[in-house]
């Protein structure tokens, strides 16, 4: 399964991946205009500096047994069978945040006018994730387990 | 091999689920004692308050049972459960063979023995067929009586307050939401009820229902009186164990199973809201009859039907709730009852947020946030992994609290989070 991984030796925290990622899930998809979009724009990851040597970037791991689709008692959350992707349907979904209450790592938010919640699509709009594009020191990359352990030489 | 499921909520759909995952052919039986199941019980005061449309609470594909290739028998009722036989007694008198048996029968909703509670017009709310005859009657309503504090009566309270009912709810314990949340949180969530117009009485019981055929009121025990055309118990659940007890299967509040979810009985496993397993914050064997656990049980009780091995780690309680716009989650213990618990509490009062974690020899065992939830997931994570939390303990509160600030602690944690996800987010640390 292809998803996101940061390789935290490299990330700096800046916060790019953030922004690409707001700015790809905004109605304009343009920065200058997604700023001014009521309601904002929301981003699916977190980019933040932990302490001396560490930053790191984090978003949905789309879990093997995914703790959100379990608690999901809507099935708006399940897991994509030729992808293995955790996805997540608007149409079922009825903002009864059992799925933030699970997620270990809490990448999933309220959209909260909406009753929705929203987390990492890998941008099915794109070839390759806005926020892997944007990021400056090439922490972030899509890949399998094994391509990011590789691209880390691991 | 032959697979029968008893019940088809929750666990046992995540039975089928799983069963198909590792067995494509082998023959699966269903048993549920309703006409229609598949859908979400969770979801049936949302379908009452109107707050969802009615194609949103059938929460599988009306194809589910075709499309796994169930052969799903429905409004049927399990008699006998015949362990050395291996078959199920059905009311109906015939017999269904199994080599692997699920019982996941589920709870049923305590009444209590008070005069007038087989009433018309009295109900707990339980099952789609509650919510239909409920919906039905409103029209005639304009005063309900809401028994119990809890997550069932108040979902009722709030649902019917939307339909424009004029709601009271009778609390017999010392605040509302006494099970999943301790006194702080209730009280910000008892206010915002009030404020929007539900009223709450604590400390009060009902003591008789009165009318003819129907309800016209309620009894209080403090003598008073109330005049309403529906009532509602919510006084919890109680696992239905009977049919496994008979079967000369160990239980004890619900049906007990080792760590593979297997009973004492070979071949006879048990999931959902009918079993009782190991609480990972109590540290003692539970029923959390909660959408969540039965999922997962029913997926590991699946699985090792098909042949797998594969552990439960053990249950935890968690709820989440909203109230007009005001949300509140909590997970394992949030009311401890005794000093060798410590407390940390954050709250704002003027925004409606508060947050608590409960510890014990320095290990989060529960945590209960209001109107600030996300990441209240990555503290469950720390909870059921009995992280040792030195080093984060002054920031846990903090509304920039991650799990990026907690993986460091994963990092060097040697006991817990064994899943590939946890290892790779901390393998380049």
């Amino acid at each position: 399964m292809k998803k996101i991984y940061c390789n935290i030796k490299k990330c700096l925290g800046c916060g790019s991946c953030e922004i690409a990622c707001a700015v790809e899930h905004s109605r304009s998809k343009k920065l200058d205009s997604a700023i001014s979009e009521n309601p904002l724009p929301i981003k699916r990851r977190k980019a933040e500096f932990i302490e001396e040597g560490i930053s790191v970037s984090t978003g949905c791991q789309h879990c093997d047994n995914a703790a959100c689709v379990a608690a999901c008692m809507s099935g708006a959350m399940y897991k994509e069978a030729k992808t293995g992707l955790t996805q997540h349907s608007r149409d079922k979904c009825v903002g009864c945040w059992m799925c933030i209450m699970s997620c270990p790592f809490g990448a999933i938010t309220r959209e909260k006018l909406e009753k929705q919640v929203v987390k990492c699509d890998l941008c099915p709009d794109r070839n390759k994730p806005a926020c892997v594009e944007a990021c400056p020191t090439k922490a972030l990359s899509l890949g399998t387990f094994k391509e990011f352990k590789q691209l880390c030489n691991m | 091999m032959q697979y029968v499921i008893i019940g088809s909520s929750a666990a046992g759909i995540s039975a089928v689920e799983a069963i198909r995952t590792k067995d494509k052919d082998s023959k699966i039986t269903v048993i549920s004692d309703e006409k229609k199941p598949l859908y979400s019980r969770c979801l049936i005061s949302y379908l009452l308050a109107g707050t969802i449309d009615e194609k949103k609470i059938w929460y599988r594909k009306d194809s589910f049972f075709k499309d796994n290739k169930v052969d799903a028998l429905l409004g049927v009722r399990v008699r006998e459960i015949n362990a050395k036989n291996k078959e199920v007694i059905l009311n109906n008198k015939e017999k269904v063979k199994f080599d692997k048996l699920l019982i996941a029968t589920g709870a049923s909703p305590k009444l209590e023995d008070i005069p007038g509670i087989d009433k018309k017009g009295v109900f707990p709310l339980r099952t789609i067929d509650h919510t239909i005859e409920v919906q039905a009657m409103l029209d005639r309503v304009k005063s309900v009586a809401v028994f119990g504090g809890g997550l069932i009566g108040l979902r009722a309270a709030y649902a019917l307050k939307i339909r424009g009912k004029d709601v009271s709810v009778f609390v017999k314990s010392e605040s509302i939401l006494s099970q999943i949340a301790d006194k702080g949180a209730a009280g910000i969530m008892q206010r915002r009820l009030e404020e929007k117009g539900i009223k709450i009485f604590i400390g009060v019981a009902a003591k008789e229902i009165t009318g003819d055929k129907s309800v016209k009121g309620a009894v209080l025990d403090n003598g008073s009186k109330y005049a309403c055309e529906l009532v509602i118990i919510g006084k919890g659940v109680s696992p239905n164990i009977e049919i496994a007890k008979d079967a000369g299967i160990k239980t004890n509040w619900g049906i007990l199973t080792n760590d593979y979810l297997e009973t004492n009985v070979k071949d006879i496993f048990a999931a959902g809201d009918a079993s009782e397993t190991n609480d990972i914050a109590l540290g003692e064997s539970s029923v959390n009859a909660i959408w969540p656990a039965a999922c997962e049980q029913g997926r590991i009780a699946g699985l090792n039907m098909a042949g797998e091995k594969e552990k439960y780690q053990g249950s935890l309680a968690m709820n989440s709730i909203e109230f007009f716009g005001l949300p509140v989650i909590s997970v394992g213990i949030t009311r401890p009852k005794s000093s060798a618990y410590e407390e940390l509490v954050k709250k704002d009062t003027a925004m409606n947020i508060y947050k608590k974690v409960v510890l014990k020899d320095g290990v989060i065992v529960g945590v209960v946030f209001v109107n600030s939830i996300e990441n209240i997931g990555v503290i469950g994570a720390l909870i059921r992994n009995k992280a040792d939390i030195t080093g984060i303990k002054e920031i846990i509160l903090d509304d920039y609290f991650d799990y990026g600030k907690a993986i460091p602690l994963i990092k060097k944690s040697k006991t817990g989070f064994k899943e590939q996800e946890f290892k790779e987010t901390v393998m380049t640390l």
